[in-house]
């Protein structure tokens, strides 16, 4: 029996389901994260999560605006693998903002229409602030070396800060200030590559890869531990690609993740290869093939003699009618089995990656032979193999010929774990040689159910600094970007305020759909505002209300000193340094080591999305549910049945 | 077998099934979700299963009225009827709901006989529509074909009336300058004779912005492991081509059911797999160069040809097939088991690789001219992404339908208004002649007009969603709306323009609020050859179509006496 229903959204169920849902997760915002139990009280299982996105994904939410969160969240978190505690926030602090428009009287037609303009605000404020990740890691940031060198540098930046303030202000309307911007402009002279021409003290760190150590620790956002690792990979992987270092060259499907549960968290570690856990008998086979030069075959898909490609429709009602009694015959997997060893053995193949599993009798046989199979394999790792030694990826083992067989992989025993429980595991390292090799980072720790959020955190940060080099841009971190948001919001509210004045005798609807819009824009802006300041307040060293006192002194203290074009960041170091480095999770004695960076495109994209969310929820006014049997669900309230 | 067991219980009957509360209650519940999806400041709908499952945002007829099912046959009738009215011409299934339920509704409340009202429905609609069909139709604009600015204009109008695209005014204006293009692309230029039109395949990209969308001439097939086709780019020459409509996967799955009983040392898999190779060396010796199945292609002999030099496409998918035959000449070909002859060989001119977001598509470029393109949509995510891949093929259906008949009716509502008064004044002076025609009393006739106009100025009204108010023009008998919070004295101020943009408000314009009384007056036309433009047109067949197929229902529906249901 099906039937639809409908539900009638009185006070904007949806909008408030969307606000309380984010609000579960307030305590994930920031750089120090709280850990969730999730806990299935029908199956008494529990899981422990701490990023936004594995806690969504564990809600197993039923309800139409929170499978609407969870494939936002998928979508973004599939791209981006880092932003989603933001598109969340922002879409419940939204949604409150669409709430209150609603409760204030103003229509869906000017919320709507006022908050795409105050998205592009946002984004225009995103977009003129970035800052080019060019020459960016050779800024010295500890002040009082910067001052001996403020002279030659103010003197290189006359010339073009007079050139790029004139172009910029042809870019201007009338309407935003833009002064404010000129601190990126600004930054971005001090910044540029004539001041590093200038500097001749001793040259960075690391000299072949400048930047990178630089950008990945502004943007580690309180994972040090792991961006440590991701700067560690990238720089092994330029080591071993032998290539010169230039910006995009963080290819990110060269790495792979290995979790060793047991170990104390300090030992994770970068190598070069790719490690994979393997059983006793797979180890030994492993130990035996140690130090050689391997012919390798690699197989997408299942290793099994049921196995068939996708899209191939198995015959259900087959009868096999034989004349005779054939008892010595062997069953049909065997003779598969001997068959692809056979075959194996001839083209002396004695590693097997394998996309898919692998069945257990396929593994005994392949082991007695000294043939070792790993299955579970990543794609990218696939495709590397497949580039770096020559073979061509087959869907069956049998379609194995010469040609598709590649050489030079090596395998090496890694660590041998010893037994774990009833298991024992071995860490061995396969790799193609050095040509277009793979780096694995080994993640351990103590706490099985630890070991999931480290794999998370470490992806997130090799994410940061992935997106950060192929945008070629970073966005000022620490919340100040935000600050700049809602300054220009705010402007524009007083832009509207200020007309509104002008033309009050004439009371047209464009008037009024502008007062709506000046009240629209404060709403947003307070979101912003209620973002930064729970990020303050996940630091465990503010309350709400001092978190939000602190940060409308700022804006207070901003606008008033819109002359000083610098005084925004100033403001910023200074605050930062004497309330204990608000945003950032620094180490006491350590002020402020760094600067602190986030992503371009991460962002727009994550609070772009968050008010498409908002906006969609805010339009809907009624759900329609598809196949619901009249008993189950008609006694529900709100439920109506056609 | 078992006999069965349960006895059949007894059919119920229900009579006069419009005057139980349940089924009207029932009516007005679809007419208000209905009514609340029209329009571009329409409310959306989720549709979902409530278990979890994937979730629809939709305010489109033809994403949300099948979600609906009901236990109700009268709510599967009006479904069914516009969901027919949908298929053949996309656009103004809401209008034909809404209007549909609206004369069911207000011929209940009115009290009139069912047989009265039907009579004078089937009158009033014949006089709409020859009226629109007519010369002298006041709401009709000629489309010219030498400008593209009409054309834009009325693929705009379908675009902004779907929320849920969630589009803003620049984006909006691409993509309705990208259906025209995309429908241009499909007329073919210089054919003699019969002309036929082509295709345009809408491809669809996840997490890009809008304004990345675009319209390529040729078809883009998906290419999922794009890596195998470095060398593809440089390939310009006609290319011989060869197209498989049945599946390659070396499977029996064209066998049906049934028991097959089989000789145990025979490997039937092993055999089709010889047969799939026998093609491959056929296909190789014809130098093709390009192989394409609409299913999937086994991967040995995938591996076959690819060493051969072919490109190998497979699951392109029964809704490319028939512009790839048209693009490249080819016959499909549908079994394995024979040789394919030489005339089933397709050609193409050239070969490229296009990458959009996450995805690779291999571009085939027609030889010669070719009525085939593709029109590559992106946005940022799934939701909107759906829904405005439907509204951008019910666009470019409804682009196709103005060859049929070049003409467009002012949107806005300002067609229903100018309708409805049209039909008031018409019937001013004809009341006694048409009353005794039609055998009833001039009485009922009058009640019966009085319901399908207001019925039709309903529609108008639904345009409203935010408690603002709708109103008509005592000249033009043009559509006004306004919002609800604007003051009664600075009313004349708040009008802009009317709802198709075509007249403007001057001091000397009267206004009266739709479901008042008005004195009946004869819509005046607009002054020919005027240099606005409207800045909303509705699709003139389609209209006609919806006017007609809502009316025809609604008389239906008035017409049952007994519903009978097999309840067992």
């Amino acid at each position: 029996m099906l039937g639809s229903t409908i539900i009638n959204h009185r006070q904007h169920v949806g909008l408030q389901k969307l606000s309380a849902l984010a609000g579960i997760l307030h305590s994930c915002l920031g750089p120090n994260k709280k850990y969730k139990f999730i806990q299935d009280d029908g199956h008494g299982e529990s899981a422990l999560a701490c990023s936004c996105f594995r806690i969504i994904e564990s809600l197993e939410l039923t309800c139409a605006v929170g499978q609407l969160i969870h494939e936002t969240i998928r979508a973004h978190q599939k791209v981006y693998h880092t932003g989603s505690g933001c598109l969340l926030f922002l879409a419940g602090a939204w949604s409150r903002a669409a709430l209150d428009c609603l409760h204030r009287g103003i229509s869906v037609a000017h919320i709507i229409s006022a908050m795409s303009e105050g998205m592009d605000i946002c984004m225009d404020v995103c977009r003129k602030s970035a800052i080019s990740t060019e020459g960016l890691g050779v800024t010295p940031l500890k002040r009082d070396t910067a001052t001996s060198h403020r002279l030659e540098v103010q003197l290189s930046e006359e010339r073009i800060t007079n050139a790029s303030q004139a172009s910029c202000r042809l870019e201007r309307s009338t309407k935003v200030d833009h002064k404010t911007l000129n601190i990126s402009e600004q930054r971005k002279i001090k910044l540029s590559r004539h001041f590093c021409e200038t500097r001749s003290d001793p040259p960075p760190r690391q000299p072949q890869l400048p930047d990178i150590v630089h950008i990945a620790e502004a943007l580690s956002h309180g994972c040090d531990d792991a961006m440590k690792l991701v700067v560690e990979a990238v720089q092994m992987l330029s080591k071993m690609n032998q290539q010169d270092v230039s910006h995009s060259m963080f290819d990110i499907t060269k790495v792979v993740t290995c979790v060793l549960p047991g170990l104390p968290e300090q030992h994770a570690c970068v190598v070069p290869g790719c490690v994979v856990l393997l059983s006793a008998e797979q180890a030994a086979v492993a130990l035996h093939l140690q130090e050689q030069h391997l012919k390798v075959a690699l197989i997408n898909g299942d290793f099994s003699d049921t196995y068939r490609h996708l899209g191939f429709k198995r015959l259900k009602d087959v009868q096999r009618v034989s004349d005779r009694l054939d008892l010595s015959s062997l069953s049909r997997e065997d003779e598969w089995v001997e068959k692809v060893v056979r075959l194996l053995l001839n083209l002396e193949v004695k590693l097997i990656l394998i996309s898919g599993l692998a069945s257990e009798k396929v593994i005994q046989h392949c082991c007695t032979h000294h043939i070792l199979v790993v299955e579970k394999v990543k794609a990218s790792v696939l495709k590397t193999f497949a580039n770096s030694t020559g073979a061509t990826p087959v869907t069956y083992a049998t379609q194995l010929t010469k040609r598709y067989v590649g050489s030079g992989a090596e395998v090496k025993i890694w660590r041998d774990l010893g037994s774990r429980g009833s298991k024992s595991a071995t860490a061995v390292n396969i790799s193609a040689g050095m040509s277009g090799g793979l780096v694995t980072v080994v993640l351990t720790s103590c706490i099985h159910g630890k070991l999931q959020a480290l794999e998370d955190q470490f992806w997130a940060c090799a994410y940061r600094l992935h997106h950060a080099l192929e945008d070629r841009a970073l966005l000022l971190g620490a919340g100040r970007t935000e600050m700049l948001c809602i300054h220009h919001l705010q402007k524009q509210v007083e832009y509207h305020r200020e007309r509104n004045r002008d033309c009050v005798q004439q009371t047209t609807t464009a008037t009024a759909a502008n007062h709506y819009r000046g009240v629209v824009l404060q709403l947003m802006a307070e979101g912003l505002i209620d973002y930064i300041s729970t990020v303050m307040v996940n630091t465990g060293k503010f309350s709400k209300v001092t978190a939000r006192t602190v940060v409308s002194q700022q804006l207070q203290s901003y606008n008033g000193h819109l002359g000083v074009a610098a005084e925004l960041s100033q403001l910023f170091l200074e605050d930062e340094k004497e309330d204990s480095a608000v945003f950032s999770e620094m180490k006491p004695g350590e002020a402020r080591a760094a600067e602190i960076y986030d992503n371009l495109s991460v962002k727009q994209e994550a609070w772009r999305k968050a008010l498409d969310v908002v906006l969609l929820v805010l339009q809907t006014d009624a759900e329609v549910i598809t196949g619901v049997g009249h008993k189950s669900d008609a006694a529900q309230e709100n439920v109506l049945l056609l | 077998m078992m006999s069965r067991l349960v006895k059949k219980s007894p059919s119920l009957c229900t009579d006069l099934p419009l005057d139980t509360t349940d089924i009207c209650n029932k009516l007005n519940l679809l007419r208000q979700l209905l009514r609340s999806c029209f329009g571009p400041t329409a409310r959306l709908k989720q549709v979902h299963n409530n278990i979890g499952g994937h979730v629809v945002t939709t305010s489109s007829s033809s994403v949300l009225l099948p979600a609906i099912s009901s236990s109700q046959p009268f709510i599967n009738l009006i479904k069914t009827s516009i969901l027919n009215h949908v298929s053949r011409f996309s656009d103004f299934g809401l209008f034909a709901a809404i209007f549909c339920l609206a004369l069911i509704e207000q011929t209940k409340q009115s009290g009139l006989r069912g047989n009265v009202a039907i009579r004078v429905n089937k009158h009033l609609l014949a006089l709409c529509s020859s009226y629109l069909q007519g010369e002298d139709c006041g709401c009709k604009v000629k489309l010219d074909f030498c400008s593209s600015h009409n054309l834009i204009t009325l693929a705009r109008s379908i675009i902004s009336s779907k929320p849920a695209c969630v589009l803003t005014e620049p984006e909006t204006l691409h993509i309705s300058k990208l259906t025209v293009q995309a429908f241009l692309l499909t007329v073919p230029c210089s054919s003699p004779g019969t002309v036929s039109l082509g295709k345009v395949v809408t491809v669809t990209v996840e997490g890009y912005s809008v304004l990345n969308s675009a319209v390529f001439p040729g078809l883009l097939v998906d290419m999922p492991d794009g890596l195998c086709l470095n060398k593809v780019n440089y390939l310009s020459n006609p290319l011989q081509m060869v197209l498989f409509s049945s599946s390659l996967a070396g499977d029996l799955s064209e066998l049906g059911d049934g028991m097959i009983e089989v000789h145990p040392s025979v490997d039937t898999e092993s055999q089709i797999l010889d047969q799939l190779l026998e093609l491959g060396k056929q296909v190789v010796a014809d130098e093709v160069k390009l192989f394409v199945c609409q299913k999937v292609v086994h991967p040995v002999l995938q591996q076959y040809l690819r060493s051969h030099g072919i490109i190998v496409v497979e699951r392109v998918g029964i809704t490319v097939m028939e512009p790839l035959i048209q693009l490249t000449g080819a016959h499909p070909v549908a079994t394995l088991h024979a040789k394919i002859p030489p005339k089933a060989y397709g050609k193409v001119q050239g070969l490229s690789m296009r990458q959009f977001g996450s995805k690779t598509m291999l571009h085939l470029q027609p030889l010669g001219e070719s009525a085939i393109c593709t029109m590559v949509l992106c946005h940022r995510n799934e939701t909107m992404l759906s829904e405005l891949k439907v509204v951008c093929q019910k666009t470019e259906h409804v682009l196709r339908l103005t060859l049929r008949e070049p003409s467009a009716l002012f949107g806005g509502g300002c067609t229903e208004t100018h309708l409805a008064a049209y039909v008031r004044h018409k019937n001013k002076n004809e009341v006694p002649e048409t009353a005794s025609v039609l055998g009833c009393s001039q009485t009922e006739y009058l009640l019966g007009v009085e319901v399908f106009c207001r019925s039709l100025e309903s529609v108008a009204r639904a345009l409203q969603h935010d408690g603002g108010y709708s109103l008509i023009d005592l000249t033009h008998a043009h559509h006004w709306t306004l919002p609800a919070d604007v003051m009664e004295e600075h009313m004349e101020d708040s009008f802009g323009l009317c709802g198709c943009g075509l007249v403007e408000s001057s001091p000397s314009k009267k206004w009266t609020y739709i479901d008042t009384k008005y004195a009946e007056f004869s819509p005046a036309p607009l002054v020919k050859d005027c240099p606005i433009q409207p800045r909303v047109l509705d699709s003139f067949i389609a209209k006609l179509s919806a006017l007609q197929v809502a009316t025809e229902t609604a008389n239906l529906a008035l017409d049952v006496r007994y519903i009978i249901q097999d309840v067992s």
